[in-house]
């Protein structure tokens, strides 16, 4: 198990390698720098290079890549050029609030869909099936994209619901309630699809497992049928969904960029689209790296859940 | 029932984009600079005084530029015209009152031939796209289950990193490699192969964990004693069981996208014109404006409906295969 | 000289020159710079007088005096990039600077006339070069501590040292030349200018004054340049400007509360700002900000709308949540230029002898029917325009530039003697080797306008037999092939930073890094462009007002002959703000609007 953990770490580390390595050369690689984009048109090409020179963008792209690369080594993972302070200080926070954001979206869609996908795919008909089945293929074929305009504007045309930032004015202190107002668009816009996927998946798994032999050996030996539901069929059939929650939860965490910005979430994926922007190289590689730390766990967490639900997929 | 509705659905969508240069009256790039976002035009059938007519439309007339605000000219009727100039309908009076089934946009184009001639890209690079994805990740993900170990680790991994690493970025720097001026089919391709890598981890992970715990199930062992090899295993026997699971995947990724390739025009991989695209279409139609001008919302409504039938479709002839299927 | 620029994004602020700039998708931008001289813009406040010029309604409630107290919310699309002004040219980074700073004397956005500020008054000396003025008495910085001429040579020591490096430095030079600044006592600056300069001290406007009790050691020691960063603990900011700030939190809000040692005070004598607190939302996306403002949850965007939101605002305005500002025309007009470096399209290219002639552009002028491109960009909101001075700057207008008229048939004699005819009859012309004439047109993604006018531009040169590639890029690509030379053509604006043409030598001289056709030249690559240098200087050297007139008149005329850059329609600035705020001094010359006069807005609370 000790072993299994440390492959698991040994692989993760070289995610977080791959991923911001990549992203630092691919936007190194980018038409534009720091300095062009700080300066705008009437830099002038002195100021520009004069500014180049000094956040070190003038060098060959190898040897800046080695550079940082040795002070990743050391945990130093650079200067954000536009926020004027190291990476490492500017992600936690924003991490933070993309892990809210993901973890209430992840939590609504799994205490909506996982229920709902029990009831429909325990009894096939019905008029509470029917809906259920209805509603979520509905929620499934509407762009992400688009479920997102459509709540803000519901959210703007009502004004029942917050549709921007975090919180409101500028207190600093956290007001829970004010936190929750203001996660009810961006959450429900992640959790909706999701929340219908996760219906499906376990509609379907549910359905099968009914038919198995030994959910009806445990019904015909007398077994109370809610019993054999929520409590055996359940573990069976919570297969399919195991294996995509930490998917889910990994692409959750590492930004939703779509959402974040249309709903103005101060998370990593608005961060990180504002880095790519600016050309802030450094930024752009630390976002990539949490992106990758989380879907690191993401994966692990979903191997852990697949092992739970189903001991054969254990090594 | 509603498998027939889904296939329905699909069909419509893959009909008009076959048949898009007939059934459309106007080019996607004609433009018409006095009915910038003007209203749907409607046929009518009955006229002022309640006579029935062949169907016609009444034109527009602007009341306030600023504003987009029109009002129809009740006094003329302009009659329709049906399969004349290659078009199945069209408007008698094109210069004045163009037939507007759908309104305008913003740069005073028909949204109704915009959306059929966008269905023939969006659909084509969606649905080819997303087809790459399960090739690509059905393939890994069956390679990596079935064989385990060392192959299983490298293809995971390497699946991880195409997953984190944000589709924006390569599209960048690609860019930047790429000719200044782009022909409609080069960009094709290109957003084709970067969905499709884009895609594939979602396929391969699922595909992965479905083939390795089928693996271990009696059939498979029996199947494995019987002789039989690798691959007749795995396309036999453990492939088919994923086949839910790549439905459901491939209803997902078609909608994103159709999206997706209007987020990625923000980098330059942009259809140029005359090229209409429902999800360039869909990004022109911003939050806000779609109380004033809904009919904008209309390749939203096309990318629903189109992307409802194919979960129809796939989610009902789904039934009966799967999990079960060991049994 | 030099200018600045400030990129910005969609909201840029600074006035100045001509400076352009783009935008991208979520905001991208740059833009640019511009002139010559004055970077910084922004202002302080107002004057309490609040008469918007240019028909805004911004006018104060009711009559009496406005409430004191209450809070307002803004937005900005990017973060700032410094507290410290000296270091950064971006419009938030400027917009911080002019809501915490204050300068010795304002240019008043709205009235274009120089007022006096922390100067209370001044005299020109017989020579014309030198200034003399007398501050204001008995103020204090935020922090209490007594402002005097000692923190007025500090600032000039500051933007003028060579390890500080100041973005604004070139700003505050004449020809290159630093201004020379003495304190004969406390109360008492005396300026003198290296060269007679026309606007005078409206160059001071540029500079914000800092505290030499805050920053002086630091300039000593060669660290100004890192000081007051973006990671400074806000209580170590301190200014003369209305506002503190209060609260920063990256990628989400500047906040900033009333500075309650401001020295201004309104006509009733008293103190001013009129608000507790203003927090500036940073929101890349224009949509989101929109519904923001629409929503309630904002108060006041960072730009004018753009005008397809009108429709939506006006929804707005009819159920009385937000009032609509007509602020007239815009002093910028977006712009399409070749690359006009010799050599610049690379040295095989043979279109460059028709594709860098005057004739083409002249061809071009001719061809777009400018009405139409007003009705198809701006939904019918703007006005023809022939030259980078449009009608709003009501000083430097050349009015009796000839009017381009729309003909087709011209421009295509204009094209056929520059060699493009249709050869092959297909409808579209090529050039004396039978090659296509076609060329790539670069514009920003994601700036509706921009995206619009080129898809004109493309339309209507289609008809006269031009094939144009429109390339539409983000916004730092865009900055990078206009600023490295590698472009055919490019549609783009770039923003004027100052009224004065004096004041925008970068975008005038063929020295200039703004002369975006063909940058920083070393000597001018054309006779125009040298005639053009020529009068500039002359111009700039003049206290003869109309003979400044007259000069000027003179280079817009030079360069409506040779069209380096064609400009089409100027956009009607409208500007949407809450009902809740009210005694306003809108301006069309610069972003932002309203908050240049942060001061004297006020809110009913």
């Amino acid at each position: 198990m000790l072993i299994y953990l440390l492959r698991r770490l040994a692989f993760a580390v070289a995610l977080v390698f791959t991923v911001s390595s990549a992203s630092l050369l691919l936007t190194r690689m980018a038409p534009g720098d720091y300095a062009t984009e700080a300066l705008g048109v009437g830099g002038g090409r002195a100021r520009v290079e004069e500014m180049r020179a000094r956040y070190g963008l003038n060098r060959p792209i190898v040897e800046q890549y080695r550079a940082w690369l040795a002070g990743a080594l050391h945990f130093d993972f650079g200067r954000s050029f536009a926020y004027d302070r190291p990476v490492a200080d500017l992600i936690p926070q924003r991490a933070a609030n993309t892990a809210i954001l993901a973890v209430t979206a992840l939590a609504a869609a799994t205490l909506v869909g996982l229920p709902l996908g029990i009831v429909s795919g325990a009894r096939s008909r019905g008029t509470l099936t029917a809906l259920i089945r209805t509603g979520s293929i509905a929620l499934l074929s509407m762009p992400p994209l688009l479920t997102s305009l459509l709540l803000v504007f519901i959210a703007a045309r009502t004004g029942w619901f917050p549709i921007g930032g975090m919180r409101t004015g500028a207190s600093s202190s956290v007001d829970i309630v004010d936190l929750l107002r203001h996660l009810v668009v961006p959450a429900s816009a992640l959790a909706l699809p999701i929340a219908a996927m996760f219906e499906r998946l376990q509609s379907q798994a549910m359905r099968e497992v009914v038919g198995q032999p030994y959910v009806l050996a445990a019904l015909a030996r007398g077994v109370p049928r809610s019993r054999v539901l929520w409590r055996d069929a359940l573990k069976a059939a919570l297969r399919p969904i195991a294996s995509v929650y930490g998917l889910v939860v990994g692409t959750l965490l590492s930004g939703s960029f779509a959402v974040e910005i249309i709903t103005t979430w101060p998370g990593l994926g608005s961060l990180m689209l504002e880095a790519l922007r600016a050309r802030d190289v450094y930024l752009v590689a630390g976002c990539a790296a949490t992106g990758s730390v989380f879907l690191a766990c993401g994966t692990l967490l979903s191997d852990a859940a697949l092992a739970l639900v189903d001991p054969r997929a254990r090594e | 029932m509603t498998r027939r509705l889904g296939l329905l659905l699909v069909l419509i969508a893959v009909v008009a984009a076959v048949t898009a240069p007939i059934l459309a009256p106007h080019a996607t790039d004609d433009k018409f600079p006095g009915l910038l976002n003007a209203p749907p035009t409607l046929p009518h059938v009955i006229d002022e005084s309640g006579s029935w007519r062949a169907p016609f439309i009444y034109p527009w007339t602007l009341a306030d530029r600023l504003v987009q605000r029109y009002e129809q000219d009740r006094t003329i009727r302009v009659p329709l015209v049906w399969f004349s100039g290659g078009h199945a309908v069209g408007s008698s009076g094109e210069a004045r009152a163009p037939l507007l089934l759908l309104g305008a946009d913003s740069y005073g184009r028909d949204v109704f031939s915009r959306l059929l001639f966008g269905a023939r890209v969006s659909l084509g690079l969606s649905i080819l796209a997303a087809l790459g994805s399960v090739m690509i990740g059905g393939l890994v993900g069956a390679v990596a289950g079935y064989a385990g170990g060392t192959a299983d680790d490298v293809l995971m991994r390497g699946t991880d990193v195409v997953m984190v690493l944000p589709a924006m970025y390569v599209a960048l720097a690609l860019r930047s490699v790429l000719p200044l001026v782009l022909a409609p089919f080069t960009v094709f391709v290109f957003l084709g192969l970067i969905f499709a890598m884009v895609g594939a981890p979602f396929i391969s992970r699922g595909v992965r964990g479905i083939v390795r715990s089928e693996r271990g199930l009696e059939y498979a062992v029996a199947a494995a004693s019987l002789g039989a090899g690798h691959v007749r295993i795995l396309a036999r026997h453990l492939l088919p069981a994923t086949r839910g699971f790549i439905a459901v995947e491939m209803t997902m990724l078609v909608p994103a996208f159709i999206v997706g390739e209007a987020t990625l025009s923000y980098v330059g991989l942009g259809f140029p014109e005359p090229v209409s695209s429902w999800g360039t279409m869909l990004h022109d139609a911003s939050s806000l404006r779609i109380a004033d001008f809904p009919w904008l919302l209309s390749p939203a409504v096309a990318i629903f409906l189109f992307v409802l039938g194919l979960n129809l479709v796939l989610q009902d002839g789904r039934e009966g295969l799967g999990y079960e299927r060991p049994l | 000289m030099g200018q600045l620029l400030t990129r910005q994004p969609r909201k840029l602020a600074r006035n100045r020159a001509i400076v352009r700039t783009a935008t991208v998708i979520a905001a991208v931008v740059g833009a640019v710079l511009s002139g010559g001289c004055r970077p910084g813009n922004n202002a302080n406040n107002a004057n309490n007088a609040n008469n918007a010029n240019n028909g805004g309604n911004g006018g104060a409630g009711a009559g009496g005096t406005p409430a004191r107290g209450g809070e307002l919310a803004a937005s900005v699309h990017t973060d700032p990039q410094s507290f410290n002004r000296l270091v950064k040219r971006d419009s938030t980074s400027d917009l911080v600077a002019s809501l915490t700073h204050a300068r010795l004397v304002r240019l008043n956005r709205a009235t274009e006339e120089v007022e006096p500020w922390l100067a209370a008054s001044w005299t020109r000396a017989a020579n014309g070069l030198s200034y003399t003025l007398k501050l204001q008495p008995n103020v204090t910085f935020s922090d209490g501590h007594p402002f005097t001429a000692d923190d007025v040579l500090f600032s000039f020591e500051a933007v003028y040292d060579a390890k500080v490096d100041s973005v604004l430095a070139d700003s505050m030079k004449i020809g290159g030349k630093a201004l020379k600044v003495a304190a004969p006592d406390p109360l008492t600056i005396v300026v003198t200018f290296p060269e007679p300069f026309a606007p005078g001290v409206q160059l001071l406007d540029n500079l914000p004054i800092l505290p030499r009790h805050k920053l002086g050691a630091s300039l000593k020691d060669g660290t100004l340049t890192h000081e007051w960063g973006l990671g400074t603990p806000v209580d170590q900011l301190v200014g003369l400007g209305p506002f503190v700030v209060t609260q920063y939190v990256p990628g989400q809000r500047v906040v900033f509360g009333r500075n309650t040692r401001y020295w201004r005070r309104d006509a009733n004598g008293a103190a001013l700002p009129y608000l507790d607190r203003i927090t500036v939302e940073i929101i890349p996306d224009q949509n989101a900000e929109l519904l923001r403002l629409d929503g309630g949850q904002l108060d006041m965007t960072a730009t004018e709308m753009r005008p397809e939101d009108y429709a939506t605002v006006k929804r707005g305005a009819d159920a009385g949540r937000l009032k609509i500002l007509d602020l007239g025309v815009g002093f910028d007009a977006d712009s399409l230029w070749f690359n006009l470096k010799p050599g610049g399209l690379g040295p095989k290219d043979a279109r460059a002898a028709w594709l860098q002639h005057d004739g083409l552009r002249r061809a071009i002028s001719l061809a777009v029917d400018r009405e139409l491109f007003a009705n198809t960009v701006f939904l019918g909101a703007g006005v023809p325009v022939y030259g980078p001075i449009t009608p709003a700057n009501k000083k430097w207008y050349a009015a009796d530039l000839p009017r381009v008229p729309h003909d087709p048939a011209r421009a295509i004699v204009e094209l056929a003697s520059i060699g493009l005819t249709d050869h092959n009859g297909d409808g579209r012309i090529e050039d004396a080797g039978n090659r296509p004439a076609r060329f790539a047109l670069i514009t920003q993604k994601g700036n509706t306008t921009l995206e619009r006018g080129a898809a004109v531009i493309r339309d209507e040169l289609k008809k006269v037999g031009l094939t144009v590639d429109v390339v539409e890029l983000e916004g730092n690509a865009v900055i990078q092939r206009v600023m490295s030379g590698n472009y055919d053509a490019v549609y783009f604006r770039l923003t004027a930073t100052a009224m004065d043409p004096a004041l925008n030598p970068d975008f005038w001289f063929s020295s200039g890094s703004v002369h975006a056709w063909n940058l920083e030249q070393k000597t001018p690559a054309t006779d125009w462009e040298r005639r053009i240098d020529e009068v500039m200087h002359r111009q700039t050297a003049s206290f003869d007002e109309g003979e400044r007139k007259r000069l000027f008149d003179e280079v817009q005329k030079i360069f409506a002959e040779h069209l380096p850059m064609i400009h089409f329609v100027a956009p009607r600035i409208y500007v949407a703000v809450s009902t809740r705020v009210t005694n306003l001094t809108p301006t069309a010359f610069s972003r932002p609007q309203l908050l240049w006069a942060a001061d004297t807005i006020a809110v009913v609370h």
